[in-house]
């Protein structure tokens, strides 16, 4: 070719197509959805979120990003081929952090006094959302003193609260056909082998990962030992590429220990108490899986005891 | 002839079929093939078949068959009427490959040129004749590209037949001018009678000859093109004439196959290293960079915005 | 850092002018922004085929389908109202137009269920079950 393409930074960009939730753009409401920038619990870095009308519900804004996309929109050109996902967003992880950081102190706070941020000064608009202050009781105790409401974090609280949503989101997953095993890639040539060969901790850790998303690192490695899965290599790490092992064989990180004890040692020595998240799993169909108990490495149970 | 079939649709590639005369499936035949609008960067490419038994070949020069270049195109009809006429023993066939066709095989990921486009265009039809029962034992065909290298193909795709290819057969052997004929006439049909699916109106048919050089074609060229779309589905995009005006005067167009010059590949670099200042200059730095996305994004290409 | 504090408003008033619209997401970066004759040279030639529908885009074979938006979910075209304005006011987007099914585009390749932007309709879903109020 003669002439060489040079291809220059898309830099003005003022229109955007997005898939809304439509409770976000409900126009009953007085006033206006507003997107905001907020600190992201896992960054602690800037990212974008949306308050629908009277800041009552929040919502995540995430992209669709594949490089070399645009849209034609009605006679129309727009040159960002981005698709939008407006979701809807538990405010209690935005708020989380802060609480977090208030516990340091060790006593109860107004909660106008902890959700504050100089440099984010949008996150005390959480405290108007309905279930910000219907659903702060599931990461903090609560005192009422007089008319006025003190919170103090409760990690205890929010372990059990996290486990819920690893929960909701491993029957979502599995309700979803979302395939979670490592090294199915493919819905339309693999799918009729996932749901046998899958096991239900790789639901348990993939859901774990999602909810990890939302918090963290520190509450996320306390989650996974909450939930009882044993750590990877590296707690950070998101799975190893997926071509590594075939679906069929153990989890590589659970292997190691596999010899080392035998389902005797397990008669005598059952795992305490189950999670919520495992009760549920207890709960759907195992026939050709694996019990949950042959994924506890002994390595997790004297961390238990 | 009877466009019909192509005229549904001139997106894709057709093929148009004689009845096959009783005696072809009965006696030993010969075949010709050539092609025509190969060269124009408008309309259609036709391949052309013919065919007739060995022992009516004489006849054939009766029906006054030329090389068809020579002929006008009044000329060609009358010739082509000459060729329906006999069609107790001459049958023939036509394969016509849409500009479109033309286009997006040869822009194809996996490029599929010109010559093997219209080989395969070739051998498809021989194959027809044969699967039709036609009792094949001679084929002529013209060529513009290297002669053995294709005398050499189409030989090894027939083991059975005895395989001629020779540049300007179409004034040496009269079955070659018939399907010459053939092709020529289909192609001043479908170039004629060109409905254009796109909606732009009454469109100026004074195309010219279709060929690049023609100034006529290139003032076509212009009033038609589009700075965003290019030109009609008419126009062959994989033409250099077509591609140069494109890049002088239309939007750039990226796509994800594109070959990489060291150029681009340095600018697409700036781009993500830009991309990556961006989102660290959105917040506080310190933890930015070490959470990675859970795999479920990254394998839907999800990600998180720093602003809108 | 004074991204930050910045808010973009929603004008939902305009909602009720916003026009239903046809969106093909191409797969290719096309540099404009602006009009183009998308009706007369690329809607016009679209094929239904059996499986996938068909088109060409510069000489290019394109294979696509359309996709729902998600129940409960609607697809929304916004537009900056003052794109130039300076930074350290609020910024304003209105909704200029609506969609409910989007088609996109894949070079050559036929759409499947692994396509990328197939796979992304799973988010949706996935959000409500991870930010979904957890009963007592």
């Amino acid at each position: 070719m003669a002439t060489k393409k040079k291809r220059t930074h898309n830099s003005q960009n003022s229109s955007w197509v997005a898939i809304t939730a439509e409770s976000a753009i409900d126009t009953h409401k007085d006033g206006e959805p507003a997107f905001v920038t907020l600190r992201r619990p896992t960054t602690d870095a800037a990212s974008l979120y949306l308050f629908s009308s009277g800041d009552v519900q929040l919502y995540e804004v995430k992209a669709f990003n594949e490089d070399c996309h645009s849209w034609f929109i009605g006679q129309t050109v727009q040159r960002d081929g981005r698709l939008l996902y407006i979701t809807p967003m538990d405010p209690l992880y935005l708020m989380l952090p802060y609480l977090v950081k208030a516990a340091n102190e060790g006593k109860f706070q107004p909660l106008d006094q902890v959700v504050m941020d100089e440099e984010f000064p949008a996150c005390s608009r959480l405290l108007s959302c309905t279930r910000s202050l219907s659903s702060v009781h599931h990461i903090a105790e609560e005192k009422e003193v007089g008319s006025r409401k003190f919170h103090r974090y409760s990690q205890e609280k929010t372990m059990q609260w996290l486990s819920k949503k690893v929960e909701r989101t491993v029957t979502a997953l599995k309700r979803s056909n979302i395939s979670v095993g490592e090294g199915v890639k493919s819905r339309t040539y693999v799918r009729v082998k996932t749901e046998s060969d899958t096991n239900d901790e790789d639901y348990l850790r993939y859901a774990h990962g999602l909810v990890s998303e939302y918090i963290n690192e520190d509450l996320s490695n306390v989650l996974l030992k909450h939930l009882q899965l044993p750590e990877v290599l590296s707690p950070k790490e998101t799975e190893p590429p997926s071509k590594k092992r075939k679906l069929s064989e153990k989890p590589v990180e659970a292997g190691e220990d596999f010899s080392k004890f035998n389902s005797a040692d397990f008669a005598r020595k059952p795992p305490k108490k189950m999670t919520a998240a495992q009760r549920t799993l207890a709960k759907v169909d195992k026939s050709g899986m694996k019990t949950m108990s042959a994924f506890f490495s002994p390595k997790v149970k004297a961390e238990r005891k | 002839m009877d466009l019909g079939d192509f005229e549904a649709d001139n997106s894709v590639s057709c093929r148009l079929t004689s009845e096959i005369p009783d005696i072809c499936t009965s006696e030993d035949c010969c075949l010709g093939i050539d092609e025509a609008g190969r060269g124009p960067v408008l309309g259609p490419m036709v391949y052309g078949i013919c065919f007739c038994p060995v022992s009516r070949k004489e006849q054939l020069k009766d029906l006054k068959v030329a090389d068809s270049k020579t002929l006008t195109e009044a000329e060609r009809e009358n010739l082509f009427q000459n060729i329906s006429d006999a069609k107790d023993f001459v049958g023939w066939a036509l394969q016509i490959l849409s500009p479109n066709t033309i286009s997006t095989s040869m822009l194809q990921r996996s490029k599929y040129n010109l010559n093997a486009l219209s080989h395969d265009a070739a051998i498809g039809l021989v194959q027809y004749a044969l699967d039709s029962g036609v009792q094949l034992k001679e084929v002529f065909v013209d060529t513009v590209g290297p002669a053995e290298k294709y005398e050499e193909k189409l030989s090894q795709c027939f083991p059975g037949l005895e395989v001629t290819v020779r540049p300007k057969a179409d004034s040496l052997f009269p079955i070659v001018s018939a399907a010459s004929i053939c092709a020529k006439v289909a192609r001043d049909h479908a170039v004629k009678g060109w409905s254009f699916t796109e909606d732009l109106g009454e469109v100026d048919t004074d195309y010219g000859s279709g060929y690049p050089g023609d100034p006529k074609t290139k003032a076509w060229l212009l009033k038609y093109q589009d700075p965003v779309f290019g030109y009609p589905q008419f126009v062959r995009f994989s033409w250099s004439t077509a591609k140069n005006l494109m890049d002088s005067k239309g939007s750039a167009v990226y796509w994800d196959d594109d070959e990489e010059d060291g150029e681009k590949a340095a600018a697409r670099q700036n781009n993500t290293s830009m991309l990556s200042f961006c989102n660290r200059s959105t917040g506080s730095t310190a933890h930015g960079a070490a959470h990675q996305s859970h795999r479920f994004f990254t394998e839907r290409r999800l990600q998180g915005l720093g602003a809108l | 850092m004074a991204c930050n504090s910045s808010v973009t408003h929603v004008q939902l008033s305009t909602m009720g002018k916003a026009e239903r619209t046809t969106v093909h997401l191409m797969p290719c970066e096309i540099e404009h922004n602006g009009s183009a004759q998308v009706s007369q040279y690329f809607t016009s030639t679209i094929k239904d085929r059996k499986q996938e529908k068909t088109v060409s885009f510069r000489g290019r074979g394109l294979r696509g389908a359309e996709l729902s938006c998600p129940q409960g979910y609607t697809g929304l075209v916004l537009k900056e109202v003052n794109p130039n304005g300076s930074d350290q006011e609020d910024r304003t987007v209105k909704v200029s137009s609506t969609f409910d099914k989007l088609t996109y585009w894949n070079l050559e390749t036929p759409p499947n269920s692994d396509d990328m932007v197939v796979m992304a309709m799973d988010w949706p879903e996935l959000a409500e079950a991870i930010h979904g109020a957890v009963e007592d």
